[in-house]
């Protein structure tokens, strides 16, 4: 076992971080107040060739590892959770199930652009009545010809307003709960297509969320994404990839948490010293880091074993529930650390610990995560 | 077409500096970076080759292990690296380096334009840009804001205590550049995987078969603290009195 990136891994980190810190870190605080899509940032991430990451770079990718892609959506997140979610939503449930399932041809016309950063992905497959109940969906493919025609309404579409190509889902035999679905891949010019609702969020306010509404929607046949019912398990596989991302954004929020904390505890004076010399506060420093070390390494781990080409599904389930559910506690942490100051505007922990809470929620609530481990232990 | 060399540290990245409580420097699990200002230098060779073409080198005398910092400097747009390694190269001084620098280049490399910061960010001596020139035998400019070529002349804008001053001198020469010359560029990911797969000529310090001897010598690092007594004292001959005694009771001071 060695315990040590590669050379090239932390070279790649280290840049991101850079990356960040010149380009992120000084919108960040303005695109969570409008709730604004930085375009300009991630048009500059297109030009680093970061947003097609692990993929080939016949396709358009970089040709990194799985691994290497999660650091970087760390260390984005860690300036700004909402862009790392932009380019983690894009990578990892928009390119990822068109890479993992997707034809030559549909890899060629669809993917090389979203792994160029050209065009930007989104995976609607929520719908107002069918969140973790991915069955209770409702919306429908019906073959006309050599078109399918879509009908039905999805919510809280990440990058739902901004995107240029949906991965989406919808049943061509409503019969057959289990091989019933199919995805497909849709244009945001196919007519019959459209944005609807737009979310107003507690967090990662820069990240654009939406309904997207499919009426007499005709999209080709060659644009079944994977065989005709195989939905499900698409939509499934590309969960268990994007839930590493989820991770490393929860993890990056959480040393963020962490790096405020530090330098807050060290100049706040009370009582005639830094606040740091307090055992209270050092107890929550030093749980902190403990758990963002536990973390990190639980999806390195997971990354890991996708990239040896083993089953990951209940590590990636492991690393999503526990990086989550430790970013929301210790971004609470730090705003506790920081008293009056951290509950306003400001000071980088108020947003963090608004960012922090979804990531308990999207891409398969705590919950849900933990049904993955127990049905994986228990069957 | 000029051949530029940029020179460039590998140095300890201050934000992992930390004292340990022996009051020494613990550099244990210290990670390294580019010298701050050597990012400029990259830079602006970079820069210059974008608007008049030729080549870009860069070059470094570092211990074996710096293979890291050769790459991140390959991934700011060098298209090849002069790696003068030694396993016994850990804190040189600006007269060993300078002179192992200047051996290598006259011999190995063909140069117009040699850049290099204007210090680096661990000793910030100032020294191995002007000495390397004086070595080589070129002129030198250092604290440069701005250059450009025409033909076999560099025109410069430096900095001096005066003022901004505008020279110009022939090629070879060499310049140091201060951190006011360019906004270095962020590498992308692709710069990084490429630079992997870039040229780099490795230069044992036992190839070049002289000696460098070190004309300081460190006889210890320690870390500085802060302690606050809260104390005040005035202005008047007396308060300074009291003041000299002070820090001599702590031992800051023990002559008399």
């Amino acid at each position: 076992m060695y315990f040590k990136l590669t050379e090239e891994q932390e070279l790649i980190r280290d840049n991101m971080r850079e990356f960040a810190r010149t380009y992120v870190d000084p919108v960040a605080v303005e695109i969570d107040e409008n709730s604004r899509y930085p375009e300009e940032v991630i048009k500059k991430l297109a030009e680093g060739g970061w947003m097609g990451m692990p993929f080939p770079t016949e396709y358009g990718g970089a040709g990194v590892d799985y691994l290497t892609y999660a650091i970087a959506v760390e260390e984005l997140s860690r300036s700004c959770a909402a862009t790392g979610f932009t380019m983690s939503v894009h990578t990892g449930l928009a390119c990822g199930p068109i890479f993992n399932f997707g034809t030559e041809e549909q890899k060629k016309k669809f993917l090389t652009p979203m792994a160029k950063g050209e065009h930007l992905g989104a995976f609607a497959l929520t719908e107002p009545g069918a969140g973790t109940d991915v069955g209770a969906a409702t919306s429908t493919a019906v073959l006309d010809g050599d078109e399918y025609v879509l009908n039905g309404v999805k919510t809280f579409t990440s990058n739902g307003p901004v995107a240029n190509t949906y991965v989406t889902f919808a049943w061509t035999d409503k019969n057959d709960k289990r091989n019933g679905m199919t995805a497909f891949i849709v244009p945001r010019e196919t007519p019959g297509l459209s944005v609807g609702e737009e979310f107003k969020k507690m967090g990662i306010r820069a990240s654009q969320t939406s309904e997207i509404i499919f009426k007499d929607c005709r999209v080709p046949k060659e644009n079944v994404l994977g065989k005709v019912g195989d939905g499900l398990k698409i939509a499934m596989n590309s969960f268990d990839h994007g839930r590493i991302g989820i991770a490393a954004q929860a993890v990056g929020i959480a040393q963020a948490a962490l790096d405020e904390s530090i330098s807050y505890s060290k100049q706040r004076v009370q009582f005639g010293k830094p606040i740091s010399r307090n055992q209270a506060i050092q107890w929550m420093i030093a749980d902190m880091h403990t758990d963002i070390t536990a973390g990190r390494f639980l999806y390195y781990y997971a990354a890991y074993l996708k990239d040896q080409g083993l089953p990951f599904t209940k590590e990636a389930a492991m690393a999503k529930v526990f990086c989550a559910e430790m970013c929301s506690k210790h971004a609470s942490k730090a705003v506790q650390i920081h008293g009056g100051y951290g509950y306003c505007k400001g000071q980088k922990v108020e947003r963090l610990m608004r960012d922090a809470k979804i990531t308990e929620i999207y891409e398969g609530t705590s919950e849900a995560q933990r049904m993955v481990i127990a049905g994986n232990l228990l069957r | 077409m000029p051949n530029i060399v940029c020179c460039f540290k590998w140095v300890v990245d201050e934000a992992y500096i930390k004292p340990s409580s022996s009051g020494k420097i613990d550099l244990e699990w210290a990670e390294h970076k580019l010298s701050d200002y050597d990012r400029n230098a990259i830079e602006e060779a970079v820069r210059l080759q974008e608007a008049y073409g030729g080549s870009v080198t860069a070059v470094t005398v570092a211990p074996s292990d710096a293979t890291k910092g050769i790459k991140d400097a390959l991934s700011r747009g060098p298209e090849k690296a002069y790696f003068i390694n030694s396993e016994e190269l850990e804190n040189l001084e600006p007269s060993q380096t300078s002179a192992i620098l200047a051996q290598v280049i006259a011999q190995q490399i063909d140069y117009d334009l040699i850049i290099c910061g204007e210090g680096s960010s661990d000793l910030y001596a100032q020294q191995v840009g002007p000495r390397l020139a004086e070595k080589l035998r070129i002129p030198c400019i250092a604290f440069v804001k701005k250059v450009e070529i025409d033909g076999g002349r560099l025109i410069a804008e430096r900095k001096s205590d005066d003022g901004i001053e505008v020279v110009s001198a022939p090629l070879p020469a060499l310049i140091t550049v201060l951190p006011d010359i360019n906004n270095p560029r962020v590498p992308g990911l692709k710069d990084t995987l490429a630079a992997s797969k870039k040229p780099v000529e490795e230069i044992s310090l036992e190839d070049l078969d002289t000696e460098y001897p070190a004309l300081i010598i460190d006889k210890g690092l320690r870390a500085a603290s802060l302690v606050r007594n809260c104390t005040r004292f005035g202005s008047t001959p007396e308060d300074i009195q009291a003041f000299v005694e002070a820090i001599k009771k702590t031992g800051i001071i023990d002559r008399g």
